[in-house]
């Protein structure tokens, strides 16, 4: 269970980015936190990879603190950022350095084979393309076999096309260990095909704002009326989460029912 | 119909075969690029002096100089000078390079060293190479180690400030990734911040031996009996023009082949970059 305990997170500059997020996400679930520019998303997951721990409150996974970067918790971030001194194949072993090399070559070549660019496994990373190396990227992060993974933004910089293949890449991937995944996006559709609970949350300091239970079953169908009810209705927090005169909802946990309406 | 599918077959083919070959004749044609500014210029002054339009009595012709270097080579005083100016090239350059590597890498690395180090490195910068003469031969006496000590020092000053500022530029984002998979200090130095400077390393390795190259003329300026540099200083002593520019010559020349060697050593550590050269290589050779 990953929990997250009245976080807050003020900057040495003074800006106050995160007040009092409190969340448990269980085992295996995939939340997706979405929320307009500057809410503190990316501020929240740093907290939770320990890269830039929170000012108060505490992250905790299975009961042990999480302060700095953690075995358990693996992340993606907004650019694939592989080292372009490494192979493809390098790069997806970077995490197993500590592993011996029969190990760290089966889990890289069956990583490689899962992504689809097992013949891509001496190229150097300025010969991908931007979808490629995002997957190289998400192999990278995946082949630690961690419990948690965070993915900060990871599609946003690709193409819809590359994007909507990536997400049910992902989502494929996924499905093979069920890691616990925690998804910053601006994109409501990719929330809503993704995750289990959507997290919507506000600015000036950034706060849940709202949390929306997608239970609809997987594989999703985009086109489904369902589905696009679910986005509605993220949009729609979407845009009171932005309207000042609107106060902070009252966050329940188990706030699905209010989707039946 | 027949006619534009035989034309769509040929078309391909022909600029996959230029495509391939231009390359190849890219590597053939490049250093003779280089070389036609040179030869040309040396070519037209040879022939000035040859229709008797100048004496080349303060500018000796290509062939004069040539002959010069082949005589020098014939009496064994070529090798014995060349060596040993190689030798003190090759010294300073190395106490130079491991000087500034350790200091460029502590100043780098932690922002207290570099508060204490930095300005006082930077001032002795600016103080001109020829300042230091007189002080090291006074402190070091004018055989070789004065002359080693002033090459090394101006090997120091390029190649720390290119580790340091190398160090200081590494993408905090690529550190990062390092920090997320949790490496160690010797890890993250190892494995993140050693390949991501080695590129401005080389840079600042091969200015540092520019510069190696041209401080061993002012060490052998000072009192030395043997060296390409003493063979400036008897040239200009005896007025012998030709063996000054054979010196000239031979400086030019063993310096670019010193730097070729270092360009060519570290270029198998460096076949991940994307940079404009690979770029505008791969474009040419794909426009045939």
């Amino acid at each position: 269970m990953l929990a997250l305990q009245s976080l807050s997170k003020t900057y040495p500059n003074g800006v106050h980015a995160l007040e009092l997020f409190s969340a448990e996400i269980r085992p295996g679930e995939i939340i997706a936190i979405i929320g307009g520019s500057g809410c503190g998303k990316s501020t929240l997951l740093r907290a939770i990879a320990g890269l830039d721990p929170a000012s108060r409150g505490t992250v905790t996974l299975d009961q042990e603190q999480i302060t700095a970067p953690h075995a358990k918790i693996g992340i993606i971030f907004q650019e694939p950022r592989l080292l372009p001194w490494l192979t493809v194949a390098d790069n997806i072993g970077f995490g197993l350095l500590e592993f011996p090399a029969i190990i760290r070559h089966n889990r890289v070549a069956h990583a490689l084979a899962r992504v689809g660019l097992a013949d891509k496994a001496e190229a150097w990373p300025r010969e991908l393309s931007g979808g490629q190396a995002q997957r190289v990227a998400i192999a990278r992060a995946l082949v630690p076999r961690p419990e948690v993974l965070l993915l900060d933004e990871p599609f946003s910089a690709l193409d819809a096309f590359t994007r909507k293949d990536l997400q049910d890449h992902l989502l494929d991937l996924w499905a093979d260990t069920r890691p616990t995944l925690v998804l910053v996006t601006h994109d409501v559709e990719e929330a809503v095909v993704m995750a289990d609970c959507v997290l919507v949350m506000r600015p000036h300091p950034g706060r849940l704002f709202e949390q929306i239970t997608i239970n609809l079953s997987r594989p999703r169908d985009r086109n489904a009326p369902m589905f696009d009810t679910f986005k509605r209705h993220v949009l729609n927090a979407l845009d009171r989460s932005l309207d000042r005169t609107v106060p902070d909802a009252q966050v329940r946990p188990e706030a699905s029912g209010a989707m039946w309406w | 119909m027949t006619m534009t599918i035989g034309l769509q077959a040929t078309q391909p083919s022909e600029a996959i075969v230029r495509a391939a070959s231009a390359p190849r004749r890219l590597r053939v044609l490049r250093p003779l690029l280089g070389l036609m500014l040179p030869l040309s210029l040396a070519m037209a002054w040879e022939l000035v002096v040859w229709r008797g339009w100048s004496n080349g009595r303060l500018v000796p012709p290509p062939t004069r100089v040539v002959a010069t270097i082949a005589e020098l080579a014939r009496s064994g005083e070529l090798t014995r000078h060349i060596t040993a100016t190689l030798i003190r090239v090759g010294a300073g350059f190395g106490l130079g390079v491991i000087a500034g590597t350790l200091l460029g890498a502590v100043s780098g690395y932690w922002a207290l060293a570099r508060r204490l180090l930095d300005p006082t490195i930077q001032a002795l910068r600016a103080i001109p190479s020829i300042a230091w003469v007189p002080l090291f031969i006074l402190w070091l006496g004018i055989f070789e180690t004065s002359k080693v000590a002033l090459i090394a020092a101006g090997v120091f000053f390029p190649v720390y400030l290119g580790v340091m500022g190398a160090i200081l530029s590494v993408d905090r984002k690529i550190v990062e990734v390092g920090r997320s998979f949790r490496l160690s200090g010797p890890a993250m130095i190892r494995h993140i911040l050693l390949p991501a400077v080695l590129p401005a390393y080389v840079v600042a390795l091969r200015t540092g031996l520019g510069l190696g190259w041209m401080f061993v003329v002012a060490a052998e300026f000072m009192g030395a009996s043997e060296g390409l540099g003493y063979l400036l200083i008897d040239g200009q002593q005896l007025g012998k023009p030709a063996q000054i520019v054979a010196a000239i010559v031979i400086f030019a020349g063993l310096g670019k082949a010193t730097d070729w060697i270092l360009e060519l050593a570290t270029a198998p550590f460096l076949r991940w970059q994307d940079n404009f050269s690979r770029q505008d290589l791969s474009r040419q050779g794909g426009a045939g």
